[in-house]
């Protein structure tokens, strides 16, 4: 007894930390913020040739996880794997919220944030920024909608329950328990239909802001049709590592049943950043076997440029080798901690991929003759993020965690999460075999765990 | 409708820069604060260097390059608000006012020819009075770049209107032509077969920059004859 209070004493402690240090970055990242607003994008690091940087690295970053987290619940609504269920509504929440990370961060690197609704204004059809604006709006609306329904049996059920926020919830599920059954089969048509929608636009979604690049042909190492694909696919990485972790971290289903879920995102994870590696072989082999200059240069620039580190170690190495030697040890491939891990550093390593896509690119010039035009002592040819862009960056990001876990708390996604897990306990039968491994019967494990989200 | 387009003889150039002067001083383009960052000066005619050979026999040629007004300009295919266009009679302007600043026209340009201003514009004291009030001035935040002096034709048309007739070509001149004292850059309607510019596009010595890239760029430049 004494010992639950003190682990949910510890819990309690290391939230409030958790907040407090995400608070704390968030202000500095809002000082940040103002200062950008006032003074311009002077006080970035952006030039006329690297006009780039880090947000728009951030922005496809983001937009990718949103994107991935996305195909992955279609997986459950629309496919009917069963397996990962339970990690539905995590996955929504979390497109949701990294879909939101990402608009800002863009809006943040407009010239003009005020603006910009003259894209909606002053529609250019053959632009792909333009498309992709009203594609991330729709996208928005499938993400809340699903959000809503998957939520729904939940947010019922609290109101029933009468506990925190009882009252609102009941306002939002808009019936008591009682109609709710008969809602659930309705319901699952509408998220079927809606996922159904939801993949071409989230397709869209990720390959188009590929496409934003891609179509550059000034940029001989954006300008390829591998471009969108690999964008695809290294979201499909992102987004299904972020679930992993988060699942791993905070998710309250019983150990064995968590451990299940937890071991299957992973595998899903490492098989699509293996999928990605073999993509970003074969386009090496191509441009270095091709070997025309400027193909090569933006490489070169990637593999042995002053950030090489960031591609071999961030991109290849902790980003993708790692985590699948971790996932398939037999040891470490069984075990939450280990592969939360894993997860995480999937995560990590596709910031690298990001800003290996957005920066060397530009830095290779697209003139032989530019950097003669400015033989200025004071030119630097190059590009590394100011301070501002840092502390913007982090920022943005803190605020993003913090939203992010509040919306854990407040949504009934733990309730949520529950009904999905007992719905698909009972359609998949018993829990696989290598579950007993853990050597703790399911019957002791049936209760919440004390995991400590944050 | 003319198709407007440009030749600049390389023979005839003396590399002296005065286009690139006469260029920021009609459009109203900042001097920059080379205290602060050199790279994020905005020059709507950039002169550049072209290095051959090394050190005693080293030779660098200059060229001027303002915007290549594309007949098909990756920029306007880019930009997602329409603030960039390519009109009817061939020209690629900005619309500062609709513009909302996100670059992708600055990093879509294989020509380096759009410039994105990363501070409120500033003179030293007495240039500030000599500023040209055709032109708008650029604020912070908005990309901006060479429309072959827009304001010029404008001008030039509204003359002839006053006067009754329809507009000669040969009272169309941007600012970089009226300055060139060995008139090596010179503007005129390439679908008129009879004019310079046309003739200027068949002569052998004629090339244009990267047209690989399918842009189609209307400034023929004309190579130096040998030595």
């Amino acid at each position: 007894m004494t010992n639950t209070l003190q682990a949910a004493n510890e819990g309690r402690s290391s939230r409030l930390l958790g907040h407090v240090v995400l608070l704390a970055l968030s202000a500095v990242g809002i000082w940040a913020l103002s200062v950008r607003f006032s003074e311009g994008l002077i006080v970035t690091h952006l030039t006329q040739h690297v006009p780039w940087g880090l947000w728009i690295s951030l922005y496809i970053y983001f937009i990718g996880l949103s994107a991935g987290s996305f195909l992955l619940s279609t997986l459950i609504y629309v496919f009917g794997m069963k397996r990962f269920e339970a990690a539905g509504p995590l996955a929504l929440l979390q497109a949701l919220g990294c879909l939101v990370l990402g608009m800002l961060l863009i809006w943040i690197d407009l010239g003009h944030p005020a603006r910009f609704l003259n894209v909606f204004a002053y529609w250019n059809y053959s632009s792909v920024l333009a498309w992709e604006s009203a594609l991330y709006l729709a996208y928005s609306v499938v993400i809340i909608a699903e959000l809503y329904l998957v939520l729904r049996p939940a947010l019922a059920r609290r109101a029933h329950s009468g506990g925190p926020l009882a009252g609102l919830a009941k306002k939002l599920a808009f019936a008591g328990e009682a109609e709710e059954k008969a809602w659930r089969s309705k319901a699952a048509r509408w998220m079927l239909l809606l996922g159904i929608i939801g993949i071409p636009i989230a397709i869209g979604v990720h390959g188009g802001t590929g496409a934003i690049f891609a179509v550059v042909k000034s940029r001989p190492t954006w300008y390829t049709g591998l471009f969108p694909i690999v964008f695809l696919v290294s979201a499909l990485a992102s987004g299904g590592a972020l679930l992993t972790f988060l699942t791993a971290i905070s998710s309250r289903l019983p150990k064995a049943q968590k451990l299940d879920l937890v071991r299957s995102l992973g595998r899903l994870t490492v098989g699509v950043v293996a999928l990605d590696l073999l993509l970003l072989g074969s386009e090496m082999l191509v441009v270095f076997y091709g070997g025309i200059p400027h193909h090569v240069a933006g490489w070169h620039q990637i593999m042995f440029g002053p950030f090489w580190w960031i591609f071999w170690f961030v991109q290849v190495g902790l980003g993708a080798v790692v985590p699948i030697l971790v996932v398939l040890g037999k040891r470490t491939g069984n075990a939450i901690g280990p592969l939360a891990i894993a997860g995480l550093l999937v995560v990590f390593g596709i910031i690298g991929v990001r800003l290996n896509i957005v920066v060397p690119a530009q830095i290779e010039p697209e003139f032989a003759t530019l950097p003669d035009a400015y033989h200025h002592l004071r030119f630097v040819r190059g590009y590394f993020p100011s301070g501002n862009e840092w502390l913007v960056g982090l920022g943005v990001v803190a605020i993003g965690t913090w939203l992010f876990f509040v919306a854990r708390r407040l949504l009934p996604l733990d309730e949520a999460e529950q009904l999905a897990g007992d719905h698909s306990t009972a359609a998949a039968g018993p829990p696989p075999i290598h579950a007993k491994a853990e050597g703790r019967p399911a019957a002791a494990a049936g209760h919440v765990s004390s995991g400590g989200d944050l | 409708m003319s198709r407007w387009g440009m030749r600049i003889d390389l023979d005839r150039c003396t590399a002296c820069g005065a286009c690139a002067v006469a260029c920021a001083q009609e459009n109203n383009v900042p001097l920059g604060q080379p205290a602060k960052a050199f790279q994020h000066l905005v020059r709507w005619l950039e002169l550049l260097p072209v290095k051959r050979g090394e050190y005693p026999r080293a030779d660098v040629r200059v060229f001027p390059m303002p915007c290549q007004h594309c007949d098909k300009p990756p920029c306007t295919k880019v930009c997602p608000v329409y603030a960039t266009y390519r009109s009817p009679e061939g020209l690629v302007p900005q619309i500062y006012p609709q513009c909302i600043g996100c670059r992708y026209c600055v990093n879509a340009c294989p020509y380096t020819c759009k410039y994105y201003n990363w501070e409120d514009p500033q003179w030293p004291e007495p240039m500030e009075r000599g500023l040209n009030p055709d032109v708008s001035i650029r604020t912070r935040g908005v990309t901006e770049k060479c429309n072959f002096c827009l304001h010029r034709l404008q001008k030039a048309r509204d003359a002839a209107a006053i006067d009754g007739k329809e507009l000669d070509p040969k009272d169309y001149r941007p600012a970089c032509q009226v300055i060139c004292p060995t008139e090596a850059i010179f503007l005129g309607d390439i679908d008129d077969p009879s004019g310079d510019v046309a003739s200027a596009r068949e002569d052998p010595r004629a090339m244009r920059l990267l047209e690989e890239l399918g842009t189609e760029p209307k400034i023929t430049y004309l190579k130096e004859r040998g030595p």
